[in-house]
């Protein structure tokens, strides 16, 4: 499809709650080697905030739903988890503006915008074994899909496919930042967490608009 | 890790937990908006505000130290986690005033992380408040940039200075100052003998084996660098100070501030133990230990050892230091 609207925009944040839902435990899982083992609960109470912002937000407006779940996910209480991912999807919202069609070029616009607005909240580069490592490379992706003029759900299959590779390559890496990096090389051998749940909300944003077979 | 807390649902401990605090210290704290803990009595408009915010799970901290003297406003967030910044700015804006706020945030990913969102908010809608980051965990290698170093309870000394002056009248930018001055003069190292386990989800955040201690252990059980055999009080001590005074340069003739702060299981005599040491440390190096602090100010659940915090004091900090202070944790008077 050459583009998508409101609704495959909700479909795709339905889509990505669905899957973070369907993996928490394992998310919780990757999260005890580093961290203090909540990541996959605090994922799970993020999407119940990104539900409620959904509802909150004004019907037919593509920019105001990403802001409405931004801004419930922001408040999710979760440490680093609301301010990142609230991030990504105020970045997303404030490049759509007012338009209530999304083509490929403007999808690789909102998911650089939402690296950017990520990157205004941590320091993390590639390669620091945290969510930037799925984050990075899927909008690259993404905007080499919108080069070539790929349709959107090819796009956004890259673009899932580039994190899921980002975060697999995160295994081998030793934690630099959040709690993780105290325990430097102690931290290679596990993917990051975040970085897994990245790759998910990707995988379901890819999901999400597949489903239906666009509008 | 076997559950040997008395809790109820997990997803109920932090409303549980507040709801109790508040109930135990009805004439110096209480609940207001999205569970801020705020002073039962507010100060006047004309003083500049002091803002903190934090995991729970480490009580007293931090809203503990909300009171007169001390804070206005205690953002607490999940176990372990920082806040969201929506509450944040919540905070911000119940606590703005033509004086001013001044927001302590501890060095951890996400207190930082919520912080700058919410203090780019809070500028967005013309509130006047300042930052004062704490970075004292010297147990970090990397001196490099000592933005990589944690916020341990050090904080306690920062909010005790900032709240001071705010009450005296200092002005934002003066709270400011004082506050970066006693962050600069401070370091602090801990000590773990046993690990301490999540309260919502009974994961071990931390292990150390039996018959080990871990210097520089963090206050969520991130791991030190320094496991090593289980010292004696003296020699342990030694080891902490020497790494401390060293990191802070402190010279013969100085005058410090000692807090030695209980993580969770260490016992009162334990702590008056490392205290006697250091006492005799200091005067060996000819170092005055002008005020000191024993107890269990920052802790972290059941873990086992210490904080050891030290501080550079002036004449202006120390009268800041000794300046009445009333709250459900530290009161000086």
């Amino acid at each position: 499809m050459n583009a998508i609207g409101y609704e495959d925009i909700k479909r795709m944040l339905l889509a990505a709650a669905e899957l973070i839902r369907a993996h928490h435990q394992r998310l919780s899982e990757l999260d005890s080697f580093g961290g203090d083992g909540d990541h996959g609960t605090t994922m799970v109470r993020a999407m119940g905030c990104l539900e409620k912002g959904m509802a909150q937000a004004a019907d037919g407006r593509i920019d105001d739903l990403l802001n409405q779940v931004g801004w419930a996910i922001l408040g999710v209480d979760g440490g680093a988890t609301g301010p990142l991912f609230g991030s990504l999807f105020m970045g997303m919202g404030q490049a759509v503006g007012d338009r209530d069609a999304v083509d490929v070029v403007l999808l690789a616009d909102m998911f650089e915008a939402a690296r950017e607005s990520v990157a205004n909240v941590t320091q993390a580069q590639v390669g620091d074994k945290t969510l930037v490592d799925a984050l990075v490379p899927a909008v690259t992706a993404l905007r080499a899909a919108a080069d070539k003029g790929e349709d959107v759900l090819v796009a956004l299959d890259e673009a899932a496919r580039a994190a899921q590779q980002g975060a697999e390559g995160t295994r081998d890496m030793a934690a630099r930042f959040g709690r993780a990096r105290n325990r430097g090389e102690a931290s290679k051998g596990q993917p990051d967490p975040g970085a897994t749940s990245m790759a998910l909300v990707f995988q379901g944003f890819a999901q999400g608009v597949r489903t239906h077979g666009g509008s | 890790m076997p559950n040997r807390k008395f809790t109820n649902k997990p997803d109920d401990i932090v409303n549980e937990l507040l709801e109790g605090f508040v109930l135990a210290h009805p004439d110096k704290i209480r609940l207001a908006g999205s569970n801020l803990v705020v002073r039962a009595q507010p100060k006047a408009q004309d003083q500049v505000a002091v803002v903190t915010l934090g995991g729970s799970g480490h009580e007293p901290a931090l809203s503990g130290y909300v009171g007169p003297g001390m804070l206005d406003i205690s953002v607490p967030g999940d176990i372990f986690a920082a806040p969201g910044p929506p509450r944040l700015v919540e905070a911000l804006e119940m606590a703005d005033r033509p004086a001013g706020v001044l927001l302590v945030v501890l060095n951890h990913a996400g207190d930082v992380m919520s912080a700058k969102v919410a203090m780019q908010m809070a500028q967005a809608k013309g509130l006047n408040v300042k930052q004062v980051l704490t970075h004292e965990d010297i147990s970090v290698p990397s001196r490099r940039d000592p933005k990589d170093r944690r916020g341990l309870a050090g904080c306690l000394f920062v909010i005790k200075v900032a709240g001071a002056a705010a009450e005296k009248g200092y002005s934002l930018d003066e709270c400011l100052a004082v506050a970066e001055r006693m962050e600069k003069n401070m370091a602090t190292l801990a000590v773990a003998t046993a690990g301490a386990s999540h309260p919502a989800t009974g994961q071990v955040i931390a292990e150390v084996p039996d018959g080990r201690m871990n210097v520089g252990m963090g206050q969520h059980g991130e791991a030190g660098t320094g496991e090593q055999e289980l010292k004696t009080a003296d020699a342990t001590a030694r080891l902490m100070l020497e790494m401390l005074v060293k990191d802070l340069d402190v010279q013969s003739g100085e005058d410090l501030l000692v807090m030695i702060n209980g993580v969770g299981s260490a016992t009162l005599m334990e702590l008056y133990i490392v205290l006697r040491q250091v006492k005799r440390l200091c005067d060996a190096k000819g170092i005055n230990l002008a005020r000191t602090l024993v107890g269990e100010y920052l802790t972290v659940q059941e873990m086992g050892g210490f904080q050891m915090c030290i501080a550079r004091m002036d004449d202006e900090l120390l009268e800041l230091w000794d300046a009445p202070c009333c709250t459900p944790a530290l009161t000086l008077c």
